[in-house]
């Protein structure tokens, strides 16, 4: 038997291999992933219930996520669920840590500055703010790697509406995010091949909602589990407003 | 009354042991605030400082062609103007100019390491008297006697501040109060009295050079007495009686028969290193590596004073001796070697065109140009180094500092709310090098206000071309960057209308007047993609514009 076995192993048949991958796909397909490290919940039932059933935990804290836009339009809806992320993370760390929020010239231009008042709807305080108003995208993922030797940034949300890191600079954000256990955000209108931990991609719906995919999870080196998209209404107090709300009537043209 | 000149009290007029060889330089600049005004204004023409003072704006401060024109410290602006219509005038700024003449103290160090600060008198108008006050005793000899170093002093002023000149009257003399009193009220702008007769030369001047109070002063004049001698006439008891201690004082001081010691300014204390080669570097490595050291050695110097460092400032000299500098703020003061050289490796990569050494960097300068006291943090007992975290402010000041190096102090910003209903103006952004800690900063400013306000808001509104149902009504369709959007709903709207106060108080920010001038109905919007809008109708149809324009001002997510 030992023996047989012991032949069985050193064979190596490339049949035997497919038939183990399937086994470990199908295994991984019921069983959670484990992840060390800290996690964060995302405070949409939809996305937690998801990351319940194939993960332990929920979006890991120490890893690069990407969040981009479906079309240019729809950097807003992005920025939005990126602040929604960073605000969860933030959660995570002291009271008087820092949100180190960066843009590029472009995404300035295009996207306008963040406005602080309007900051608290969703979920950031205002003073956990420090924002870099317009810079290169070389300069914007060396701040993004500045932060995480900062134990006081909690978070660092990076905006970039015209170009994506490529695969090189991504993968050394991505591992300097994970050695240091700490999140970076990475909002974009273009993407290119990452090395990111999570991408979700992100269009504006309607009636104040997102169309949230998650095109992909990459924990360590465990297979993913089966991605998925939901339609999500973010309370926001545009749609928890309802007083001074008068829907214009729509005539057919 | 006898008419004997000199008093009879003293027993040893002027042999007292320990003044011996005691030589003071008085300086008394009469123009000094006005000339040494950084405003820019016509040396030759008629120029005053002014400032509000018993609720008037008076000149404080004039030039010398201003004195002749007939004008006086202390008239009335209206009055000067009446006078002299063209008068040139700037505000006043005493600290200002107190602050200057310190640094010119320090800038006669040349002469003498001794110098101290006159005694300032203000009087009742609210003016200043600057005046410095040099001991050369043993000095004189090295500038080639004394004749010649006040003659090096007064060219040296004659082409102060590029050239404007400096109108400075000065005396040497044996004791501070002879010199003080000759350079105010001798005849000459020069006077030297030769050793020993401080007496005589004093005797002569009005009593006022005897640095008395203006009531003192008053009393003399009443008493006609007019002159030093007058009053030395007197018996010093009957002199007490009459004027108190201090007269008496003063007197015996500019006869040089009481001691009176001179208060130095003290000199900072200078954190300065400075390295020079025998050969001159091209390579940025090498000039790294010389700066790094540089770097430990101010690092030792200000731990060993208690100081951290705010202002970096490095000198690099090239052997054609052009001089580049590059001065480097920190949001917190340090006295971090480590932290120094990694900001000065990011500044040096950051020059634009790169670092032009020509044929090589001669000598090296590191100046903490300012510093404040830190206290040094208590270390971790029991702590291995990657447990030890290191404090969280002082953290955040070096990550500040560098970002703050490589990306500039305008772009590393922090919000602060400001007091205002238009939009775009509740909110500005600081430095985070400027911005108060953050603790008093939300006290002081709750930035927690947000009726439906979009996350992000365009750098400035853009204008929109909008078709909407009725002139006062929400869009029905607009097109914003060339892109056609169709309204599906429109919330509002929500009008906010000009501050009536804008511009009469505090209202410096010329850019958004204009959009600031007229009230503004906010919508926000949805178009048919889902996409959500902040846009307002600029003026109320009818009553502000007859054709209001319409403007995009944010983006919801």
């Amino acid at each position: 038997m030992q023996r047989a076995l012991n032949k069985s192993r050193q064979t190596k048949s490339p049949k035997r291999q497919h038939q183990l991958k399937r086994l470990h796909r199908l295994v991984a397909k019921h069983e959670p992933i484990v992840q060390r490290g800290a996690s964060i919940t995302t405070s949409f039932a939809e996305i937690d219930a998801y990351f319940d059933a194939h993960v332990t935990g929920g979006v890991p804290c120490g890893g690069l996520h990407e969040v981009a836009a479906e079309s240019a339009a729809d950097m807003p809806a992005v920025l939005g669920f990126a602040h929604r992320l960073a605000a969860r993370f933030m959660a995570q760390g002291a009271d008087d840590d820092v949100l180190l929020y960066g843009q590029t010239h472009a995404a300035c231009r295009d996207g306008g500055q963040p406005y602080a008042p309007a900051l608290t709807a969703h979920g950031v305080s205002p003073h956990s703010l420090v924002y870099l108003d317009g810079v290169t995208v070389p300069d914007l993922l060396w701040a993004g790697e500045q932060a995480l030797t900062c134990p006081s940034v909690a978070c660092s949300l990076l905006t970039s509406s015209e170009a994506a890191p490529d695969f090189t600079h991504s993968r050394r954000l991505s591992l300097a995010a994970r050695t240091a256990e700490r999140p970076i955000l990475l909002a974009l209108g273009k993407t290119a091949a990452s090395a990111a931990t999570t991408r979700w991609r992100l269009a504006a719906l309607p009636h104040n909602g997102w169309q949230v995919t998650l095109e992909k999870l990459r924990l360590s080196h465990d297979t993913p589990p089966p991605l998925d998209g939901w339609a999500l209404y973010p309370s926001t107090p545009q749609n928890a407003e309802t007083r001074h709300v008068m829907p214009l009537m729509r005539r057919a043209v | 009354m006898t008419s004997a000149p000199l008093p009879p009290k003293p027993q040893e007029p002027f042999a007292s042991p320990v003044l011996t060889g005691r030589r003071i330089v008085a300086l008394w600049f009469p123009h000094w605030a006005a000339e040494t005004c950084r405003a820019p204004y016509q040396a030759n023409r008629p120029f005053a400082l002014i400032d509000m003072h018993k609720n008037a704006q008076r000149l404080i401060s004039l030039n010398a062609a201003a004195g002749e024109a007939g004008l006086y410290p202390s008239m009335t602006l209206p009055d000067a103007r009446a006078l002299v219509p063209d008068v040139q005038t700037a505000m006043a700024d005493p600290q200002d100019a107190v602050a200057r003449l310190q640094k010119c103290a320090y800038w006669l160090q040349r002469y003498t390491p001794w110098i101290g600060e006159d005694t300032m008198q203000h009087t009742a108008d609210g003016l200043r008297d600057y005046g410095l006050l040099l001991d050369i005793s043993g000095c004189a000899h090295l500038f080639g006697g004394e004749r010649a170093l006040l003659a090096d002093i007064a060219a040296r002023f004659a082409t102060y501040l590029d050239g404007r000149g400096m109108t400075a009257r000065m005396a040497i003399a044996g004791s501070i109060g002879a010199a003080w009193g000759l350079a105010r009220f001798a005849a000459t702008d020069l006077t030297i009295v030769p050793e020993g007769q401080d007496a005589e030369a004093v005797l002569p001047l009005p009593p006022a050079a005897l640095r008395l109070t203006p009531p003192h002063i008053d009393l003399c004049q009443r008493l006609g007495l007019d002159t030093v001698a007058a009053l030395a006439r007197f018996p010093r008891a009957d002199l007490t009686r009459r004027f108190g201690p201090e007269p008496v004082l003063r007197l015996e001081q500019a006869l040089g028969q009481a001691g009176e010691s001179l208060n130095p300014y003290l000199p900072p204390p200078q954190f300065l290193v400075r390295q020079n080669l025998a050969q001159g570097v091209t390579q940025i490595e090498a000039l790294t590596a010389l700066i790094d050291t540089l770097c430990v050695r101010l690092a030792a110097q200000l731990k060993a004073e208690g100081q951290g460092a705010q202002r970096l400032d490095v000198a690099l000299t090239r052997s054609d001796n052009l001089v580049l500098a590059l001065a480097l703020p920190l949001a917190h003061p340090s006295a971090d070697a480590a932290h120094m050289l990694r900001l000065f490796e990011e500044r040096l990569s950051r020059l634009a065109g790169g670092l032009d050494a020509g044929f090589g960097i001669e000598s090296v300068q590191l100046v903490a140009a300012k510093t404040t006291a830190i206290t040094a943090p208590q270390d971790t007992i029991g702590l291995s180094g990657r447990l030890r975290k290191t404090a969280p402010i002082a953290a955040l000041g070096g990550l500040y500092d560098r970002l703050v190096s490589r990306l500039g102090a305008q772009v590393v910003v922090r919000p602060v709310a400001h007091a205002s209903y238009i939009p775009e103006r509740a909110v500005r952004f600081v430095s985070v090098l400027q911005a108060q800690n953050r603790a008093s900063d939300e006290a002081a400013n709750p930035l927690v206000d947000a009726a439906a306000r979009p996350l992000f808001m365009l750098c400035a509104p853009e204008a929109i071309e909008v078709i909407a149902e009725i002139p006062e009504g929400a869009p029905y369709r607009f097109r914003w960057r060339r892109v056609l959007h169709e309204v599906t709903t429109a919330y509002g709207p929500e009008r906010i209308a000009p501050e009536w106060w804008g511009g009469l108080v505090g209202d410096n920010d010329v850019g958004t007047t204009r959009h600031n001038s007229r009230t503004r109905d906010y919508y926000r919007i949805e178009d048919t993609q889902g996409h959500r809008f902040w846009l307002y109708r600029d003026g109320l149809y009818d009553r502000e514009t007859d054709n209001p324009r319409w403007f995009m001002h944010g983006v919801f997510p």
